[in-house]
């Protein structure tokens, strides 16, 4: 067995303290959650963003901080744009990039996560971006890879690029470039979210005036997490009222609800959640002028998003997109240069 | 202490001499514990010598320990259909190194222990083992536990049965949970229930709570208990009416709210018993998130690694305030028994992603240090302890536990000396058990085995 994983963060530990002077360095071999970044790290990686997205602007948006390292993309769980913004974020890293699916693998011959793992390593891939269905899977994968493992969504539980770019996102957008005592607010399929688990971590980090709404069925449990929450520093409300989460809100992210979440009894109908929850552009009248609009996707416009409110002006989308291959950057070059 | 063991002996031997002097006895039966003096001649209890004065001087709880064997109401070992995982001899094995004398298996086997050719198997085995350990068994309460059909309960009684169970999952359909509970009592034999309503668990990976949220684990609500253990008292409440002998044993109960439900019925004279784990009553959901604290320590930490597969299980570890539930509930008497719900499995089912491993611990070498642990930290006093894995569990079963647990002179000695200031590491080298699934790993217990013999014959000798 390799190293101790990087324990979760201190919960006495205050996301509200300033900025230390000096330059932070990356410490974490892996990237399996955003819950153990502290603001400082979160700055790092922003920064180091910043760059990336410099790179991109290139004629040739290539360098070659990665040549020579190896990058194995491993996808329990169908995905385009996760794997593909890995893939161009390795790729103009110099990486390279070896492809694995679920459906095209040993894997449906029965191979387990651990033996599949220790293929992956034999082979000499240097980075693991690891998609899983299960939650934790990314942590048993990192407790047997001899390299580094990149957490691209596992279960419910942490997506933490996703967090990473959406909060990168925001603060591009954002007049004064912060997300600090800003209202944001994730609207949707909280329970079965691994976006809002991890926005949960890096948001309040970040400062935000953070809101979660949806459904009462879909927010179960997340009043205690707040409860926890509140008393560490990090600020975060849960409700179920539309109208209470959306008022004066500087972001509404919408989630994407999922058609099993009906026979699963958890709600009445997608034409009820539309009713009672989807992001209209009458809604969005509540936040504040120019409030941005994400989603993580993919979305089912209709449902969680009207048409017109997904491309509108204050939809930052397409941004998040964009970004996806700028945080990715970013966190490959940090892991690969902390000695992985 | 000293003790004078005899020539070396191999399990399963006679123990023709043994004088263990100055230690501390527990004698459940009476509810007397002190310094002891005792002999075992020839494998029967030749002399019991309580010491008192300046004899007693220096011989303290905390030291050798000496009591009657353990008795497990709740152990998989695995045989027929799993012998990767246990087999009866590996389980006997393993139960003589946690002090166990007696243990009952679930029929959970492939093929299950819904007739009696089944049990023929599992006794044949257990006396191929060598090991003295006294095997008993529960058969299925329904045919194949499919939950529809009943087993063949009487031919099962005939065989020797210890009671019915079809743990691993509840009795499916109350209907014929209330025939089995009637017809088992015309048998004079309990029905032991795992209590649990399957469609508010459905794809549970952990308790419902703080730690499943944040760690986005599927959760199991402690409700789902408490559901399951209302429906079972609501239909012995109608059922013993009829039948006075009709008897229902809740087993590993996990949270507050079931424990509850059962302190009210035993109140209103229910026929009841129930058992908790050493897990549930130690450990806490915090474990899966990477803390390494017993359920009454302080403040909580994070020293490992979150989602170890060795922590799922069923019923899955619950909050802090469930396990102090199971720790007042064993206090005030609404627990009769601590009952070990040993699992082992291999590594192939358990070495895997966290939602994907396999329920269950492999726990009846570690129960009597989770539970000394207990003891250490002031909150259970180790008669309570000791009564709880031998009068209590022996209780349960009735005639089938053999003689009431005790040093009787004159008697067959069934023993166990364990040594409450040697703490043993956990590893897989140290687990006799064929599974390695521990989440103790690793760390220190305190209470090491230093002997067990089960009926005069030597079920384990520490090196």
């Amino acid at each position: 067995m390799s190293e101790r994983l990087e324990a979760p963060s201190d919960p006495e530990h205050s996301p509200e303290g300033e900025p230390s002077p000096e330059p932070v360095a990356w410490r974490h071999r892996h990237l399996l959650d955003v819950d153990a970044l502290s603001k400082d790290e979160l700055e790092l990686v922003m920064r180091t963003a910043d760059e990336m997205r410099d790179v991109l602007r290139r004629p040739i948006p290539r360098v070659p901080a990665l040549r020579g390292r190896s990058m194995t993309i491993l996808f329990y769980e169908a995905s385009t744009r996760t794997r593909v913004s890995f893939e161009v974020a390795a790729k103009n890293l110099s990486a390279d990039v070896v492809n694995i699916s679920a459906a095209t693998s040993s894997i449906t011959k029965g191979e387990s996560l651990v033996d599949t793992v220790r293929t992956v390593e034999a082979l000499g891939a240097d980075l693991l971006v690891l998609r899983h269905p299960v939650a934790g899977a990314p942590y048993l994968a990192a407790n047997l890879f001899g390299g580094s493992v990149l957490n691209a969504g596992d279960g419910w539980h942490a997506h933490p690029t996703q967090a990473l770019l959406d909060l990168y996102t925001m603060r591009s957008r954002l007049p004064g470039g912060t997300v600090a005592d800003r209202k944001v607010v994730i609207l949707g399929d909280v329970l079965h979210s691994r976006v809002a688990r991890s926005n949960i971590w890096s948001l309040t980090a970040a400062g935000a005036d953070l809101w979660l709404c949806g459904p009462p069925p879909l927010l179960r449990g997340f009043d205690a997490w707040a409860r926890r929450g509140a008393a560490a520093g990090r600020r975060f409300t849960v409700t179920s009222s539309v109208t209470e989460a959306l008022r004066d809100a500087d972001v509404v992210m919408a989630l994407r609800i999922q058609r099993e979440r009906m026979t699963g009894g958890l709600l009445p109908s997608l034409r009820e959640y539309a009713a009672r929850y989807g992001l209209t552009s009458e809604r969005l009248a509540l936040a504040r002028p120019g409030a941005l609009v994400m989603h993580p996707g993919p979305m089912n416009e209709g449902v969680e998003i009207a048409p017109d409110v997904a491309a509108g002006a204050q939809s930052a989308i397409t941004d998040q997109v964009t970004n996806g291959v700028a945080i990715r950057m970013a966190v490959l070059h940090l892991l690969a240069g902390s000695g992985a | 202490m000293t003790a004078e063991v005899l020539p070396r002996l191999a399990v399963g031997e006679r123990v023709a001499g043994l004088e263990i002097s100055g230690a501390w006895l527990v004698d459940p039966t009476s509810g007397r514990e002190g310094p002891a003096d005792i002999v075992v001649s020839d494998g029967a209890v030749e002399a019991v010598a309580w010491l008192d004065g300046a004899d007693a001087d220096g011989i303290g709880p905390d030291g050798i320990v000496v009591a009657p064997g353990l008795t497990d109401l709740h152990a998989h070992f695995r045989e027929p259909g799993n012998e990767d995982a246990e087999t009866v001899a590996s389980g006997c094995a393993a139960a003589a190194h946690g002090g166990f004398t007696t243990v009952c298996l679930m029929p959970n086997t492939d093929p299950p222990l819904d007739e009696p050719g089944v049990l023929g198997r599992v006794l044949a085995a257990a006396s191929a083992s060598g090991s003295p350990v006294r095997v008993l068994a529960y058969g299925c309460v329904s045919a194949r536990r499919a939950g529809e059909q009943l087993a063949a309960l009487g031919e099962l009684a005939d065989a020797g049965v210890a009671g019915f169970s079809d743990d691993g999952s509840p009795t499916r359909s109350a209907a014929v949970f209330r025939s089995a509970l009637a017809y088992a009592a015309s048998l004079g034999l309990p029905i032991v229930e795992h209590a649990e309503d399957l469609p508010m668990t459905e794809g549970a990976e952990a308790s419902d709570g703080l730690v499943a949220t944040i760690l986005g684990l599927r959760g199991s609500p402690a409700s789902a208990e408490a559901v399951a253990v209302a429906r079972a008292l609501a239909i012995l409440a109608e059922v013993a009416v009829d039948e006075p002998a009709a008897r229902l044993h809740l087993t590993h109960l996990s949270t507050r709210a079931a424990l509850d439900l059962v302190r009210r019925a035993r109140a209103a004279g229910l026929p009841v018993t129930c058992d908790v784990t050493p897990h549930h009553l130690a450990l806490t959901d915090e474990w899966i998130a990477g803390s390494r604290r017993w359920a009454w320590d302080g403040a909580e930490d994070r020293s490992a690694a979150p989602y170890d597969p060795s922590l799922r299980v069923n019923p899955p570890l619950r909050s802090r305030d469930d396990a102090a539930a199971c720790l007042e509930a064993l206090l005030d008497g609404t627990v009769d028994a601590i009952a070990t719900d040993h699992a082992p499995h291999t590594a192939v089912d358990k070495h895997v992603e966290f939602g994907l491993a396999a329920n269950g611990i492999s726990g009846i070498e570690t129960t009597l240090g989770l539970v000394l642990a207990a003891v250490d930290a002031g909150r259970l006093p180790l008669l309570r302890a000791i009564k709880a894995l031998t009068v209590g569990p022996a209780g349960v079963l009735g005639a089938h536990a053999g003689r009431r647990p005790g040093l009787v002179v004159g008697e067959p000695a069934d023993l166990v000396v364990f040594d409450r200031s040697d703490r043993w590491t956990v590893t897989p080298a140290t687990l006799l058990s064929r599974g390695k699934n521990s989440p103790l790993l690793g760390l220190e217990v305190p209470g090491r085995v230093l002997l067990t013999v089960v009926g005069g014959r030597l079920a384990y000798v520490a090196e």
